[in-house]
């Protein structure tokens, strides 16, 4: 599946510098429709305004984490369906099958180029295609 | 050239944010080390060391990421009780918080950051493998480096495509780039960005991209591999190039919309303007027209003055930013000395200039140290003086009119002003018969004279004699003021007023012929007639009494190295720091509230800057303290105003 350019983006994360970092390789790689959240929960609120197409998320954040973001995405209907890209320092393989348990759609450490991102983006598409 | 050359600006953004994150760890430490079982402080510092790990990955800074990561994996073990805080592993923690911000501040200088101590780097990994003195051994299965294969079981935990999920494995294949089902290693789960908590410090490829990272992507900020570390002699010189203060400035959005609806106003404003011009050019000044260009001129008024309030605003920073350095210090310092010392701070939301808060730092920490070192009392001292054994220094800043006012408050033992006299003329800074007639206040004042420190012995931390009056210039510099209260045995109170911005300067204009000048209005104290028969000559000097003080006149004519044309009618009595005296000068045009105009890099000695009036006229401001420093002649000045006069 060709990616929309128009795909409208979630970034979530409490630094606000990664979140410019996260937004700036997007647009590199051609999304331009980005909106930000700081945390898990205004990324909630933000997601249940709906809109929304693609969801990347730190998973270490103060009031609702990535994971919990992720679960509760998986566990309300009108979000279940969300691609969720978990972005984070940890690479330790208890992380890793948790979010993967959790539904994550996606993982990739920090820190990543362009090149990387669009990768794993482009792998989450096919998978998308596929469903 | 730099080592971040395409990423100044990320590099700006990460460094605000991180400094702030790692003064809350700072604030938090202090706090962890009364509360050290607190699994919310632990969870708070842990997470402020990855967040900085997880930004100094993008930049590259592979020694900052170490530092961070060796001690996030400290704070992850803290966390979970497989490590019992000491004060040894205090320490430690405190030391490569500290290491962080060295690292910060050699990135805000463009410089990748050299290796961490290695004393510190060894304690981290010691602790982490618990060789820390003192710590608890931490479980044996906490402590094996999980070099093992990934137990099966893991895999087994989430079957493949369960409950309509994507199943894990093939989302391995995704992350990690190997074919799904292969064998999941540790090796292959744990990228090579992350060699989690093995024990060795990562290695300089540590920040490399992750696995699967075709070879020679370009990365998006223009990093280059090639930029390493290493020793360059440069970066000392390039640190003492590039002067400490930061560029950039975080404003509130909402106050940025203000400013963009004023000047969208203005501009609406300004059309109707234009088209009343055009109608008054073409000969149309009925009263009506009259009227609506009275009412677009007072707008505009209106709108510019907002205008002006909305753009200061934007300098406007809370206080706090400040404030949140100094728990930490003031626990370094009581630490050191073997006291108990709380700092508490209140009114951190208190808005001050930017440029005042940088200002202020220096005079703060000054005080705090002060209040630390020779405000309060070692425990026993207190105790036996039936106070608690903790002390309290308080930190406050509040808002009182258009002033800002500062206090720093112990309390310790109290400022003795029998003692201050006595030491101020052991010292010969006054005379026995000047020190008899001082009152309680004016005694207290001396402790802000050059060379003046009681404590006989030097510390290294406080007392060299060149401290308060330091503090002092500093606080005049930005236009405020200092009072000291102290009561004995109760405490001392420092407090420190200021005005609240430094962009408008309230000035006096006077007149020397059909030249005006601008004086800063604060240290006018009145305007008097000059009446020629009561200034007497003393010492070949000209004085006035006033209310039977006998204050100096100076001739403002003199002091530009003008000729004196006529006998200057009236007298400014000013007070400086220094002196009080009385400035002779012609005339008075009225006061105005100047904007500064700097005049960039010409500055002629005396001149402040300069503002505009209403009518164009530019007018120098005065620096009165530069023009008092030599009565001499001020060839430059004169000549600066010769070319004002031409243009």
């Amino acid at each position: 599946m060709a990616a929309d350019p128009k795909m409208r983006f979630l970034v979530v994360d409490d630094f606000s510098t990664m979140r410019r970092i996260v937004r700036n390789l997007l647009k590199e790689l051609g999304f331009t429709n980005v909106d930000e959240a700081e945390d898990g929960a205004i990324a909630l609120q933000k997601l249940q305004g709906g809109g929304f197409e693609f969801v990347v998320t730190d998973w270490n954040m103060p009031n609702m984490d990535g994971l919990t973001l992720l679960q509760t995405i998986r566990a309300t209907p009108t979000l279940k369906h969300l691609p969720v890209l978990m972005i984070t320092a940890e690479a330790k393989k208890e992380n890793i099958i948790a979010a993967a348990q959790a539904g994550a759609s996606g993982y990739i450490v920090k820190p990543f180029t362009a090149g990387t991102l669009s990768e794993k983006l482009n792998k989450i598409f096919e998978k998308m295609g596929q469903a | 050239m730099s080592d971040f050359a395409g990423m100044e600006d990320l590099l700006q953004d990460f460094l605000q944010e991180a400094y702030d994150l790692l003064s809350d760890v700072d604030n938090k430490l202090v706090d962890l080390e009364r509360m050290p079982d607190d699994r919310g402080l632990l969870n708070d510092i842990f997470r402020g060391f990855h967040t900085v790990k997880g930004g100094a990955g993008f930049l590259n800074a592979s020694e900052l990421v170490t530092l961070c990561h060796l001690t996030e994996n400290l704070f992850d073990r803290l966390r979970n009780g497989e490590l019992e805080l000491t004060p040894e592993l205090m320490d430690v923690i405190m030391a490569a918080t500290k290491g962080v911000r060295d690292m910060f501040g050699e990135l805000g200088q463009m410089v990748m950051p050299q290796p961490a101590d290695p004393t510190v780097i060894a304690a981290l990994q010691g602790a982490l493998s618990g060789q820390m003195p003192g710590a608890a051994p931490p479980p044996a299965s906490a402590s094996a480096p999980p070099a093992e294969p990934v137990p099966a079981k893991a895999a087994a935990s989430a079957p493949p495509g369960s409950g309509g999920e994507p199943d894990w494995q093939a989302l391995h294949a995704t992350l990690t780039g190997q074919p799904a089902g292969a064998a999941v290693t540790q090796g292959e789960l744990i990228t090579k960005a992350e060699a989690a908590p093995a024990p060795a410090p990562a290695p300089a490829g540590a920040v490399a991209p992750v696995a699967g990272d075709p070879p020679g992507t370009p990365s998006p900020f223009g990093r280059r591999a090639t930029d390493r570390p290493g020793g360059q002699p440069t970066s000392a010189r390039r640190a003492e190039e590039r002067g400490g203060r930061e560029s950039t400035i975080r404003v509130d959005t909402s106050r940025l919309d203000q400013v963009l609806n004023l000047s969208g106003e203005i501009g609406l404003t300004k059309n109707r303007l234009t088209s009343l011009r055009a109608d008054i050019l073409a000969g149309k000044n009925d009263s009506e027209t009259l009227h609506a260009l009275d009412q677009a001129v007072s707008q505009l008024d209106l709108l510019v003055s907002d205008l002006q309030n909305s753009v200061m605003k934007t300098r406007m920073q809370p206080i706090g930013r400040l404030f949140q350095k100094y728990p930490r210090i003031a626990r370094d310092l009581a630490r050191q000395l073997g006291k108990d010392v709380e700092l508490v701070l209140a009114g951190e939301e208190t808005e001050v200039d930017k440029t005042m808060i940088e200002d202020l730092a220096d005079p703060l920490i000054h005080l705090i140290r002060n209040a630390v070192d020779h405000g309060v009392e070692m425990p026993l001292e207190r105790q036996a003086a039936g106070k608690p054994a903790k002390s309290l220094v308080r930190l406050e800043a509040r808002q009182e009119g258009d002033h800002i006012v500062l206090i720093i408050a112990d309390d310790g033992k109290g400022i003795s002003a029998e003692r201050i006299r006595a030491k101020a003329v052991e010292k010969g800074l006054i005379s026995e018969e000047e020190a008899n007639t001082l009152d309680e206040r004016q005694s207290l004042n001396l402790i802000l004279l050059p060379g003046f420190s009681t404590k006989s012995e030097i510390s290294d931390v406080s007392g060299r004699g060149v401290g308060m009056d330091v503090v002092q210039t500093n606080i005049q510099k930005l236009n405020g003021s200092i009072e000291i209260r102290s009561e004995p045995g109760k405490g001392s109170v420092i407090m420190i007023s200021l005005p609240l911005t430094l962009a408008i300067l309230p000035v006096l204009l006077v007149l020397l012929g059909d030249q005006p000048f601008a004086l800063p209005l604060s240290l006018v104290r009145e305007i008097l007639p000059i009446e020629r028969e009561r200034v007497q000559e003393v010492g070949g000097k000209e004085t006035l009494v006033v209310r039977g003080e006998v204050l100096p006149v100076i001739s403002l004519a003199r002091l530009l190295g003008w000729p004196l044309a006529r006998y200057p009618e009236y007298g400014v009595f000013m007070q400086t720091a220094e002196r009080s005296f009385i400035l002779a000068v012609d005339s008075f045009a009225g006061r105005d509230d100047a904007v500064i105009k700097s005049l960039e890099d010409f500055r002629p000695k005396g001149v402040a800057g300069v503002t505009t009036l209403s009518n164009g006229q530019i007018v120098l401001i005065l620096d009165m303290k530069e023009l008092l420093a030599d009565l001499g002649q001020h060839p430059d000045m004169a000549a600066s105003l010769r070319a004002l006069a031409a243009a």
